[in-house]
């Protein structure tokens, strides 16, 4: 067989090398030739659309007239209202996170090694077809639901449970709400995936050795399954941290978020330098954090699935 | 009555647990989609519940609407020409990923600078994206619009494409080689057929994408165009009305259509 899998390691194409692995008669020197053309363009828009720009975020965020380099956007951009501003943001992503850890949990958990098998995949289906629908419509769709005469209010009055409607929105409920359901199923399908190769006969066994429930979380469940929920983590929390529709639509005017502020000084104030200074502010925590989840080979292993 | 019922009863409950979170989390995803389709129908323009009757005058309002159409063309526009361009250039990097012949350092480099977009928060990516833009003096609009949403899609594509590259027989092709087929002979008439329902879902694929992309699109349209998520985002800051729910049924309603034909083309490639 020749060249199975992507991951195969492969003989440097000095000359006609290959032409030991693929037979191909009299076109073993063009082969690598046609490679670089057909890599060529693809790279090209990457590195254009990637690559480039981040060198011009730099750039624009020490960009001064007159001078080589000045800090003056990063001394901005770090003032104690952006540091509260960043500090909220990455408070929101982290509850947020949690919350859809623990959702994902179990859901996931019964979904892989409970349900009957015949319900499994359009079970999962049906959990994670939100990720399909428009952003933006869904995160609208929210506003009813909590408004003043929304649907919740009007269930819970006619129910009798409540007096007079609760102020839902816009607060940071509506906001926490918001984004729990647009990240729920990235969550829920990276955790699908790892709790599918959970051993159930390890989780019987324990069950049979008298282990609690907590205890069989605690010693089989959670060790086989910590790398996809912090693959799952790892996904969300800097989307969720940067996120700028989600404040935008449903959260409170006064609680602002980080891609809140960036888009304003870069779309209103004409801040370019701003604007950058505080988006590689942003990226370099972000890949503080993806540099650290990257540490362990699992994780590693989990995020390449996507 | 032994007195271990209570615990017993909560060991139970546990057990139950993960179902009733499950229906929980049901309800949570498919209540805010009824309830607009719900008020959707409402014959007035700021329903409450109940609705005071059923009407369809704001389906017929929306589809009337010279505004709404418009984005509705842009959003059409820029997901066919994103569609195809995402598609082409995934087909390329997948081949180079699986089947290119160049060193292993450099695939791995061009899998890491494609896969990037999926690891850079979207504000930043589409931040850098409009300042380069503004430095190359491209300024905003439809090329750039086009050119953001492919930094977004182009990962998607590339990766989908790749599982189904990898699962091609190489027997095939070096059969038609024995035959005496040309390369391009081989690609025309094998590579390609096998690939065609891989990359018909990619197509799907990046058009949805790119019909649901809001940032990219808010940060590097400018005054000129006008996407369909655009169009929602301005009038939801301006209140909410049994106008904007008719549009949002219809806009769930596409992406609902496109979601399932390209599930149905990819569950035989996977």
């Amino acid at each position: 067989m020749t060249g199975a899998g992507p991951d195969e390691p492969r003989e440097e194409p000095t000359a006609l090398a290959d032409g030991g692995t693929v037979a191909r008669p009299g076109l073993g020197d063009v082969g690598p030739l046609r490679d670089w053309a057909a890599a060529a363009l693809p790279l090209a828009l990457a590195v254009f659309l990637g690559v480039l720009p981040l060198v011009v975020l730099l750039y624009e965020s020490v960009a001064a007239p007159g001078r080589l380099v000045s800090l003056e956007a990063y001394r901005r951009a770090l003032d104690p209202l952006n540091l509260r501003i960043m500090a909220r943001s990455f408070a929101v992503a982290t509850v947020v996170t949690v919350v859809c850890l623990a959702v994902a949990y179990p859901v996931t958990y019964w979904l892989a090694n409970r349900c009957r098998r015949r319900l499994r995949l359009p079970l999962l289906l049906v959990l994670v077809t939100p990720l399909w629908l428009n952003y933006v419509v869904l995160e609208y769709t929210w506003v009813w639901v909590l408004a003043r005469e929304g649907v919740l209010n009007a269930l819970a009055g006619a129910l009798g449970l409540i007096g007079a409607p609760l102020e839902l929105y816009p607060t940071r409920l509506s906001l926490l709400a918001g984004f729990v359901y647009l990240y729920l199923p990235y969550v829920v399908l990276t955790m699908y995936v790892s709790m599918e190769r959970l051993d159930y006969r390890m989780v019987e066994a324990a069950r049979d050795l008298g282990a609690s429930d907590w205890r069989v979380f605690r010693d089989v469940v959670g060790p086989q399954t910590v790398a996809g929920a912090a693959a799952g983590a790892l996904i969300v929390y800097a989307r969720i941290a940067g996120g700028f529709l989600t404040p935008a639509v449903l959260g409170p005017v006064t609680d602002q978020m980080l891609a809140q502020v960036i888009v304003r000084a870069y779309r209103t104030n004409l801040d370019y330098g701003f604007a950058a200074a505080l988006a590689f502010v942003f990226l370099a925590v972000v890949a503080l954090l993806l540099a650290v989840g990257a540490r362990s080979p699992q994780v590693r292993e989990e995020l390449k699935r996507w | 009555m032994s007195p271990t019922t209570p615990r017993r009863l909560l060991v139970r409950a546990g057990r139950r647990l993960p179902v009733a979170v499950l229906a929980v989390t049901l309800v949570f995803l498919y209540v805010p989609v009824v309830s607009i389709a719900y008020f959707s129908v409402a014959p007035t323009a700021q329903p409450s519940v109940p609705i005071e009757g059923v009407s369809l005058r704001w389906y017929a309002a929306v589809l009337s609407d010279e505004r709404f159409l418009r984005g509705l063309r842009s959003s059409f526009l820029v997901g066919g020409v994103v569609a195809l361009l995402g598609t082409a250039l995934g087909t390329l990097g997948a081949y180079t990923l699986v089947r290119s012949r160049l060193p292993r350092w450099l695939r791995g480099l061009v899998g890491l600078v494609i896969a990037l977009p999926l690891f850079v928060p979207t504000v930043v990516v589409a931040l850098g994206i409009g300042l380069f833009a503004g430095r190359v003096d491209l300024g905003f609009g439809y090329p750039t619009v086009v050119l953001g949403h492919l930094a977004w899609v182009l990962p998607f594509s590339t990766f989908l494409l790749t599982a189904r590259y990898a699962e091609l027989d190489d027997r095939l092709v070096e059969a038609a080689r024995d035959l005496g087929a040309s390369d391009r002979e081989v690609t025309r008439t094998v590579t390609l057929p096998l690939l065609a329902p891989a990359l018909v879902a990619s197509a799907l694929f990046c058009f949805t994408l790119s019909f649901n992309e809001f940032l990219i699109t808010f940060m590097l349209a400018g005054g000129e165009v006008t996407t369909m998520p655009l169009q929602i985002f301005s009038k939801v800051r301006r209140g909410a009305t049994s106008f904007l729910n008719a549009a949002s049924v219809l806009i769930l309603l596409v992406s609902a259509v496109l979601a399932v034909t390209a599930s149905l083309l990819r569950r035989p490639t996977t």
